[in-house]
């Protein structure tokens, strides 16, 4: 009996070391973040109101900036589910040759790092070597070429749809599969075109996932930091700001703007999880449409059903090769074409080879790079599986368990910048002054977004392989719940584990706009290119980016091995 | 001394109260089956006995000593899921030698028991199979296998031939129970199907919205239903509705609707009680004359089934009652044809006499 009594306390204590280590790294930041703001509120009003010099100007200037990044956001989101809710339909529901592909393409921004994906977007349409060679001018767009009614620039525009998409399609295409396909079958024989049969079946059954999907994709997009200072060029964004605040020390507004941040991703979030979670099956039923003009649009989609169903394969398809294959195909072109020398000016200095061994030495800080950015993804992922198997099983297991789950929301909502200032404001000299910036503090900051990705990639695991009948067969047969777990439980959730892991480590890789504010002097590979491309170095840029996208196509086929074996 | 005993054990979730003090024994070497319709608690009563719940009320002894608080790895009782949980990163070797392996044996006594059990359920040569590369008959070995080599006496069976197709179903059920007897363990098994109950059981415990309406040999449960929902769950019967109208040293007159009068050789009734008279249908005999000392009623053939060896006949009776028979076909007789009218017989000591139930007949039925 005497293990049972070391077995309670034992449970006990992973349980609490694992809720606080939770605590502790995860949701603290953002908590104290929000709290920063009341406990100096009188230096807050004093930046941002009241200052003596330039009066409210950072007041006026943060809702000029919240404003120009709501239009940004909302548009591309417009433009995801105008394009993305057919094309997971296509991937959800059609098997076609080179459909994986088709996926991993579509997958592909979530874990290319940003900066690199944003300058090679940058490249394909504004520099000579980009699409202008094919149509024969120098330049297709400069980077303030706004598009006409929302005046967003376009570059900035086609980044974040192409870095939202990706959210948008997959939630949508993941609650499609998990609707029967016998509904659309029985519309389909019942009378109704493919096309009524989309909208008066599978979208109203699909709405939560619409919606969820629309949501992350907006969160992503008010957040995205690290294509975004690439692209920007004139406009700011509010996560560029925070970026360009912290590193004028201006702490308080940049505190004010990321909770402002944090509370709208709240606000937008909070009624969706709601309606999400009671599942609620349509809320189109107040939208009376007439018989006759209903009669109508049956009519039209009926003749529109026939004439353009190789239209909604083929456009998803068209935006995708646009959006995702075009600028990574430039920019490893482009790596060739500079490869020795500048060709248009024929400068040697203008080629790759000697830039990065030339006396700027650019291989020296890439390789330096790599290596903080290897220490920081291993460590910060390592500690992040640890506290994340523990987690998993606690969510699944204890009542409060959904609570925890929702709280690990937070990081993957919130902007990556105010993430990145809480937690410098937390751990830095004006919290508890216990880490400087640099590379712990890149690590403790990984840590914080890395938590939600395993403990997802864990839970859907172990939801999927009916771990706990296994484990309490198990326990019938003679093990006690530590070797029910080690024997039975983590051998079979190991594949999440596996992914959860290559996922966080990739996500670490190519983070740039949380690492930008608390790196301190310590620079990782996407923060390289940030500072190369800042320092026209264009060359380097290219093979550094080049570098970052093959390390990750590396790391996506890693992915796409383990989730099929 | 029993070999599992529950002692009024309630458990609830939350306000839904799933099984209300509940009595049971099992000897041991006993092969139990707890038959009842879904929901009725049988799965939570299985995972009590388990460990893998803890009742909230009563005790629950195994081998004498009280479990309530002791984990499942110490009761000797395996659990097994209609689906067999075969560990499925595990092949039939590794899922066999597992409770040896986890129990901490010698290597030798670890490789002697496991193929010694793989030899018993003839599996020795598939010991290599991962379980997604057997049918279900031999998962359902491997299952067993693993049990009986983990030293457990007690094996809990929660619908194990509910993943099966029914021909296969049959064999198994054969096969499992010689299984059971010949390693002189003790079986509870858990089941909604009536039919299989019977068979395999040497006495059935009937479980009904948490409570036990009855226990007793599968003969005793046929012949001798305490209810009306025990004799309509298991066989299933005629129902009639009507009010005591006469009592003697014969038996009692029961007056239904539409003044029609039979008669039941149960006396234990008042004169005026609302009663429900239940009649297997295979006691109902459809001929073209009156028999004596049977109860005769006249009534038309309105259906006509054909369930393999047996005729089935829905007939009309004249105060509009619908009644079912089942008779066996034999060589020469020509079955009876739809419109007829015919004298349905049945004999006073085959009737069943139950109070009226005060929820209705309809509810009592309803399998809830």
């Amino acid at each position: 009996m005497a293990w049972k009594i070391i077995g309670i306390n034992l449970s006990g204590i992973v349980i609490s070391c694992t809720l606080i280590a939770f605590l502790i790294f995860v949701v603290l930041p953002s908590f104290y973040l929000i709290s920063y703001i009341f406990l100096r509120w009188d230096e807050v009003w004093y930046e941002v109101f009241a200052n003596p010099i330039t009066g409210d100007e950072n007041w006026r200037q943060i809702i000029m900036i919240l404003l120009f990044s709501f239009k940004l956001s909302l548009s591309a989101v417009a433009f995801d589910l105008v394009f993305g809710v057919p094309l997971a339909y296509v991937l959800a529901r059609k098997k076609f040759p080179g459909k994986n592909l088709l996926e991993d393409l579509v997958t592909l921004p979530l874990v290319i790092p940003t900066s690199g994906f944003g300058f090679a977007t940058l490249i394909t349409w504004t520099s000579s070597s980009g699409l202008s060679r094919l149509f024969g001018s120098t330049r297709l767009l400069s980077m303030n070429t706004a598009i006409p009614l929302i005046n967003v620039p376009f570059i900035l525009f086609i980044v974040h749809v192409a870095l939202t998409f990706p959210y948008l399609v997959r939630t949508v295409e993941t609650k499609i599969q998990s609707i029967e396909e016998t509904y659309e079958i029985a519309s389909r024989t019942l009378g109704a075109s493919s096309l009524t049969t989309f909208r008066k079946v599978l979208l109203p059954l699909s709405i939560p996932g619409i919606f969820s999907g629309s949501v992350l994709a907006f969160a992503r997009s008010l957040g995205e930091t690290g294509a975004t200072i690439i692209v920007s060029g004139v406009s700011t964004t509010a996560s560029i700001a925070i970026v360009r605040w912290a590193s004028e020390f201006k702490l308080s507004t940049a505190a004010f703007m990321g909770s402002l941040l944090v509370l709208i991703a709240w606000i937008m979030i909070l009624p969706v999880e709601i309606y999400v979670s009671k599942n609620r099956r349509s809320s189109w039923r107040h939208l009376h449409i007439p018989t006759n003009l209903s009669m109508k649009i049956i009519k039209f989609e009926r003749f529109l059903s026939r004439k353009l169903s190789i239209v909604k394969d083929i456009v998803p398809l068209i935006i995708v090769v646009i959006l995702i294959i075009i600028p990574v195909v430039v920019v490893i072109s482009s790596v060739t074409l500079y490869w020795s020398a500048d060709p248009y000016t024929g400068r040697v200095e203008g080629g790759v080879v000697y830039q990065l061994f030339g006396p700027s030495r650019y291989l020296d800080l890439i390789l330096r790079a790599t290596l903080t950015s290897v220490i920081v993804a291993s460590i910060s992922t390592y500690i992040a599986t640890c506290i994340s198997i523990p987690l998993s099983f606690i969510i699944e297991r204890r009542r409060y368990g959904h609570v925890l789950r929702t709280m690990l929301k937070v990081p993957l909502i919130i902007p990556t910048s105010s993430l990145g200032l809480s937690v410098l404001l937390l751990w830095g000299a004006s919290g508890l002054c216990l880490v400087n910036s640099g590379i712990w503090m890149i690590i403790l900051t990984h840590i914080v977004f890395s938590v939600p990705v395993i403990v997802e990639s864990i839970i859907a695991a172990y939801e999927g392989s009916g771990v706990q009948m296994y484990e309490e067969t198990a326990r019938t047969l003679g093990a006690n719940a530590y070797s029910a777990i080690e024997a039975v439980s983590l051998p079979l959730i190991k594949g999440g584990i596996f992914t959860g892991f290559i996922l966080s480590f990739t996500h670490s890789l190519g983070e740039t706009g949380a690492t930008l504010i608390v790196m301190g002097r310590d620079t990782t590979i996407p923060v390289l290119v940030v500072n190369m491309v800042e320092a026209l170095a264009i060359p380097a840029a290219l093979f550094t980016s080049t570098y970052l996208i093959v390390l990750s196509l590396v790391m996506l086929v890693i992915i796409r091995i383990l989730t099929q074996g | 001394m029993p070999l599992v005993e529950l002692v009024n054990v309630t458990k609830r979730f939350g306000k839904i109260t799933a099984l209300n003090r509940i009595n049971l024994s099992v000897e041991d070497g006993e092969y139990l089956c707890i038959l009842g319709p879904t929901g009725a608690g049988k799965t939570t009563l299985l995972r009590l006995i388990a460990g893998l719940l803890e009742p909230d009320e009563g005790e629950i002894y195994i081998d004498g000593r009280k479990v309530n608080k002791v984990p499942p790895e110490e009761r000797n009782a395996v659990y097994m899921f209609q689906n067999y949980a075969l560990f499925p990163h595990m092949n039939v070797w590794g899922n066999v030698s597992f409770g040896p392996i986890i129990k901490e044996w010698d290597q030798k006594r670890i490789n002697d028991v496991t193929s010694e059990v793989l030899e018993m359920v003839r599996l020795g040569e598939r010991k290599n199979a991962y379980p997604h590369e057997l049918s279900g008959g031999m998962q359902q070995r491997v299952a067993l296998a693993r049990g009986i080599a983990s030293g457990a006496r007690i094996l809990l069976l929660d619908e194990p031939f509910g993943a099966l197709d029914a021909r296969l179903r049959v064999n198994l059920r054969t096969q499992l129970k010689s299984l059971v007897k010949d390693q002189r363990l003790t079986a509870i098994h858990v089941t909604h199907d009536q039919e299989e109950a019977l068979m395999v059981s040497d006495r059935i415990a009937i479980l009904r919205g948490g409570r036990i309406e009855q226990v007793g040999s599968p003969q005793e449960i046929y012949t001798n239903p305490k209810s009306i929902f025990t004799i309509s769950f298991v066989g299933g019967a005629n129902f009639f509705e009507g009010v005591v109208s006469r009592v003697n040293k014969f038996g009692s007159e029961i007056e239904l609707r539409g003044g029609l009068r039979i008669h039941v050789s149960d006396r234990s009734r008042n004169v005026g009680e609302r009663v429900v008279v239940a009649v297997r249908r295979e006691h109902i005999s459809l001929g073209k004359s009156r028999r004596r000392g049977f109860n005769n009623l006249l009534g038309e053939i309105e259906d006509v089934m054909f369930v393999g060896g047996s005729m089935e006949y829905m007939i009309k009776l004249e105060n509009d009652m619908t009644l079912f028979s089942r008779t066996l076909l034999k060589g020469s007789s020509t079955p009876l044809r739809r419109g007829e009218i015919v004298i349905i017989s049945f004999h006073p000591g085959e009737c069943r006499v139950f109070e009226y139930p005060r929820r209705g007949l309809l509810k009592e039925i309803e399998a809830i």
